[in-house]
């Protein structure tokens, strides 16, 4: 009887074990965001930038388990701003803005933020940072830093190949003229332009967001311009294009000294062969992830910092990590 | 004399030629160091005009016969994505070629049904099968250039093809244009299909009444234009060496532009292909002429506007002197 007992008292603990193991190893641990949603509301739209902000947006919505969407508005102001409203209304637990004007985001920002909802700045700030805008904290490059960065590395290549600095012709292509970023970043190589004693300015060609009609009105300029010392593509595609320009105008490397931002095949090409010293890596992956992860962790402990996503100088000597991540979407 | 001097005229493209011909002076004394006829700026035109031509050429047609298409601007890219993803997934070249021409040709045939069987503008049609067109392919290649060094060889004979120069001068991509200018001009000045064309866009009603299958001639028109747009889609390709969403952004309506500066009436029934060859280089050399004269490069868009228009206004002028 005792040993009947023992038995039974045995199997229903062997039983339990059973079915109390398995659903401990395979149990789903609840991701920490989940549940939450965040919304982000930017001016972005066809070009491979935000592709990157969207994958890092994505990955860290993913390692949260939380949801997050973005808004493209594709460089229009107004929409841009039906967006903002509408996230707004559906109270997400957190947006991150693109603060791409330094006055007109003010109220909208301040009156999301008295409805209690967490706003935080992304990729553009305001000019005058938290002194000129509410939005609780900012992750982003600093664009005008980054075109200093570009300045700095062409004329000091431009130095070393022993042309004359204080007389350098300097021009820059740009996609959008009149676009916050082309302005900011052409900011920053004036600003690299002073350092260095360059006395004349930088001319602007308005090159098109078109492949074939950038690399067409680049060339024209090339040739018509043979005292051409340094010249700059202010966005992706114009970056992509001087180097098949340059070759268009029968330049050899170093000839005219190129700089620019991104990584598309023909940037990487002209690093490779030398037609390009230098391009900037906006590490724009990560400001898409910490967008998501900074609005997480200020809904759930107030956090509100400041994130600095920098600019990563491309060069020839460290193209190969950049070339195995970018069919990834992550540079 | 007086007889060859009124034939001259008569051409619709004629003053396209005169103003073409008056350019290239212009723009050869006055180009900075005469470099408009340099060996470097003709070469470069001859290997870039030729994207925005070929479009044009399919525009054009389409225009004589009446109809729009915007959707080019979407062709294009949606072109480049298919090759190179049949490049990525190993696909022999030769096959590439066919499914991406056969992809621009489906494209332009879905346009031409909607624009004959839904009886809409055809300007309201393609504008969304231009957005839906982009929007798929935002969604597909998330945005990202693809290079397709990976996949494809320097030197391999598609290249050599499309791409290449004729001893190692002359680029190969104004051979193609002038190949495509000369095949559409037989067709449309020599064939009976170009008798539809240009009947179909004059008076459809008076065309079916005439036994004319004018939505037949339509979708033709729109199955060219779609084949063209992906000949041009593979050309840029293999020239960029990647694929981008951005190509043949803009084209929609530079190749419209283009066909109008070459003589090509808005309403239909009236056009070239010389004209349209003619139209599409002389926008390029008044663009590519400013820049080289020094004009600023900032808003050079403002001086190719004013060009558009003066020709488009001179070409009504000309028409109504000619009686046309």
């Amino acid at each position: 009887m005792k040993n009947k007992k023992l038995m039974v008292i045995a199997l229903v603990t062997l039983f339990c074990f059973a079915v109390m193991v398995p659903s401990v190893l395979f149990a789903k641990d609840d991701k920490p965001g989940k549940g939450m949603y965040f919304r982000l509301v930017t001016h972005g739209g066809n070009d491979p930038f935000w592709a990157v902000f969207q994958q890092g947006m994505r990955d860290a919505a993913n390692e949260l388990g939380c949801r997050a969407d973005i808004d493209l508005a594709g460089s229009d102001l107004q929409l841009q701003q039906k967006r903002f409203q509408e996230a707004v209304a559906m109270r997400p637990d957190g947006i991150a803005l693109v603060i791409n004007d330094s006055t007109l985001w003010d109220k909208p920002v301040a009156d999301a933020i008295a409805k209690g909802i967490n706003v935080i700045g992304t990729n553009n700030d305001d000019e005058q940072g938290s002194a000129g805008n509410a939005r609780l904290a900012y992750i982003g490059q600093n664009e005008r830093r980054a075109g200093m960065m570009i300045g700095r590395a062409v004329f000091e290549a431009a130095k070393k190949s022993g042309k004359n600095v204080a007389n350098l012709k300097v021009a820059a292509a740009v996609e959008v003229p009149g676009a916050n970023y082309g302005v900011v970043r052409s900011s920053g190589i004036k600003d690299a332009m002073k350092e260095y004693g360059i006395k004349g300015d930088i001319e602007i060609i308005d090159a098109t967001l078109e492949m074939t009609t950038a690399e067409s009105r680049i060339t024209s300029y090339v040739i018509a311009h043979s005292d051409l010392d340094c010249l700059f593509g202010l966005g992706g595609i114009t970056t992509d294009r001087i180097t098949s320009a340059l070759k268009n105008a029968k330049k050899k490397p170093g000839q005219v000294l190129a700089g620019g931002f991104d990584a598309t095949p023909g940037t990487l090409t002209g690093l490779e062969t030398n037609y390009m010293v230098a391009s900037i890596d906006q590490q724009q992956y990560l400001q898409g992830y910490f967008s998501v992860y900074v609005l997480y962790l200020m809904k759930k402990y107030g956090f509100a910092p400041q994130i600095d996503t920098g600019g990563y100088l491309i060069t020839k000597d460290n193209i190969e990590l950049i070339k195995k991540l970018s069919p990834k979407n992550i540079r | 004399m007086q007889r060859i001097v009124n034939r001259f005229f008569g051409f619709r493209a004629s003053f396209t030629l005169i103003v073409f011909i008056a350019l290239l002076v212009f723009f050869g004394i006055f180009s900075a160091d005469r470099s408009f006829f340099k060996v470097a700026h003709l070469t470069a035109l001859a290997r870039l005009a030729p994207d925005l031509g070929i479009v044009a050429l399919g525009v054009g047609l389409l225009m004589i016969a009446g109809e729009f298409d915007l959707s080019v601007a979407s062709t294009i890219p949606l072109s480049s994505f298919v090759f190179t993803k049949l490049l990525g997934w190993g696909s022999p070249l030769i096959i590439c070629l066919f499914v991406t021409f056969i992809a621009g040709m489906l494209v332009g045939f879905l346009n031409g049904m909607m624009v004959t069987k839904t009886k809409l503008p055809s300007f309201i049609v393609t504008l969304g099968t231009m957005l839906f067109w982009r929007g798929l392919i935002f969604a597909a290649s998330r945005m990202m250039p693809i290079g397709i060094r990976a996949w494809l060889d320097f030197g391999s004979w598609l290249e050599k093809m499309l791409v290449g120069s004729l001893f190692g001068v002359v680029p190969v991509q104004i051979l193609w244009f002038l190949f495509f200018a000369i095949i559409l001009g037989v067709l449309l000045h020599f064939h009976r299909f170009g008798n539809w064309v240009f009947v179909t866009g004059d008076n459809v009603t008076a065309a079916r009444a005439m036994g004319v299958n004018t939505d037949g001639v339509k979708i033709a028109c729109y199955v060219i234009l779609g084949f063209l747009c992906s000949f041009m889609g593979v050309m840029q390709n293999i020239r960029i060496e990647s694929f981008t969403a951005n190509q043949g952004v803009g084209f929609e309506l530079k190749a419209i532009a283009s066909a109008v500066v070459g003589g090509t009436a808005l309403m239909g029934g009236i056009g070239s292909i010389p004209g349209i060859f003619l139209g599409t280089l002389t926008i390029q050399i008044i663009e590519n002429g400013l820049i080289l004269m020094g004009a600023p490069a900032f808003g050079i868009s403002a001086f190719i506007g004013a060009a558009i228009i003066i020709f488009a206004v001179l070409n009504v002028a000309a028409a109504r002197v000619s009686g046309k």
